[in-house]
């Protein structure tokens, strides 16, 4: 997750102090990721090291108030238009176990329980987004859409180790 | 329908298996499976093809009867009836849904989800109000009068879960009812066979899209003709619908 990157979307809405880039921050993505405002203050300096962002003044007590630069605005542009690519992939601790247990005698258990354990995530997920507010609650339920589909890709790929592995032991 | 207790299960599938007898020897398609479904519950059946599913989903309407164990529709055993209350009961009391062809082309929405009432005996008049009321249940009232060809797919499944919950009927079985919607329309079916089964009747559901098994109370795997045992899944934060509220770091909580 950048943190730079949404404070600099957020910087680039409106001038804002610390604590309401926290709760900008917070309140656009549903809620899903709790934001340290020791984190903010920290990504606040690096953003003015770098050129990105800069104080502009104390209109609000005695909290600082910083805005985005002409800089910032153009690696904020960058980060918009252009795809995020993971590489290398991240580390995935479940394709990891899955590989490495391709050689233990019951491969099968093991695919089944984690198997199992992500239906039950998948439709605890889908209880979450039948009780959502479609209107109040947009953001939610489309971080809602893409956590029910990262499930799924698992599932599917749980699936498709069971059958391939059914394929080779049969041939 | 009966006079059976409320904790009978709607339906129930004791030590049933089906075995096709082919030149080549028997082959076993299902089980012997246990299953009992009660009412007001969605159950959703995933499995690769070839794991049994529209065997058991056959077996569970008494479109097709078991070589092994017995099946119990509302408590009666399918047996034991002679075939014309088999066809009673099947048409008052189990609606089915299928990936497409569910209605009939040259009748209405309205007429195509009379018919089945239709067909029991009732009443004219007395059908298309049932048939209205089905159709409100679904929100499609006021598509009553259209051809199935003048409806959307996504429309049409609205279509097919308001007929196959028409008038007494409480069973709906359904063959991948979500199969050719795309996905914000499968979600809308998936979303209204849920509220049926909130509002008290039954489903058993065979699909591969574990995001449309997710809407069900419980999700069984298939694997060759038998359940999956999960007895040795390990359960997690006890009762999900407790947690559910639950939306703290989603990230953490992988």
């Amino acid at each position: 997750m950048s943190v730079r990157h949404s404070l600099l979307a957020l910087l680039d809405r409106e001038p804002s102090h610390g604590y309401a880039l926290k709760a900008g921050f917070e309140a656009g993505t549903a809620h899903a990721w709790p934001l340290n405002v020791g984190q903010v203050y920290t990504t606040l300096a690096r953003l003015e090291r770098d050129g990105l962002a800069e104080p502009a003044g104390s209109d609000d007590g005695p909290r600082q108030t910083w805005r985005i630069t002409d800089a910032g605005r153009v690696e904020l542009a960058r980060w918009f238009h252009g795809p995020l690519v993971e590489d290398p992939p991240a580390r995935d601790e479940l394709a990891i176990k899955v590989l490495l247990a391709i050689a233990a005698e019951d491969v099968t258990a093991i695919l089944d329980v984690q198997r199992a354990a992500a239906m039950e995530r998948l439709q605890d997920l889908t209880r979450q987004k039948a009780r959502a507010d479609p209107e109040r609650e947009f953001v939610w339920l489309l971080l809602l859409d893409a956590l029910v589909l990262k499930v799924e890709a698992e599932i599917r790929w749980l699936d498709l180790c069971a059958a391939r592995l059914a394929a080779r032991g049969g041939s | 329908m009966s006079a059976t207790s409320v904790d009978t299960p709607i339906l129930a599938l004791e030590g049933v298996g089906r075995v096709h007898p082919t030149h080549s020897g028997p082959v076993r398609a299902l089980g012997p499976v246990d299953l009992a479904v009660r009412r007001g519950e969605l159950v959703a059946i995933m499995g690769p093809s070839g794991s049994g599913k529209s065997t058991l989903l056959a077996l569970a309407g008494a479109l097709d009867r078991p070589t092994e164990g017995r099946v119990l529709l509302d408590g009666h055993d399918l047996a034991t009836l002679a075939s014309a209350e088999l066809a009673r009961l099947r048409r008052r009391f189990v609606g089915y849904v299928f990936q497409d062809l569910n209605l009939l082309p040259g009748l209405t929405a309205l007429e195509n989800v009379a018919l089945p009432l239709e067909l029991d005996g009732v009443r004219l008049v007395a059908a298309r109000d049932e048939a209205r009321a089905a159709l409100e249940r679904v929100r499609l009232a006021h598509l009553a009068d259209r051809f199935p060809d003048d409806l959307s797919g996504g429309e049409q499944q609205r279509v097919a879960i308001a007929r196959a919950f028409v008038g007494p009927r409480a069973l709906l079985l359904a063959d991948e009812p979500t199969g050719a919607l795309d996905s914000v329309t499968g979600e809308m079916v998936m979303r209204l066979l849920r509220a049926q089964c909130d509002a008290g009747r039954t489903a058993l559901l065979v699909t591969h899209d574990a995001t449309h098994a997710a809407w069900a109370d419980r999700v069984l795997a298939l694997r060759d003709g038998r359940f999956v045992d999960h007895a040795a899944t390990p359960r997690g934060v006890g009762d999900p619908r407790a947690s559910a509220g639950a939306r703290s770091n989603p990230e953490a909580r992988r």
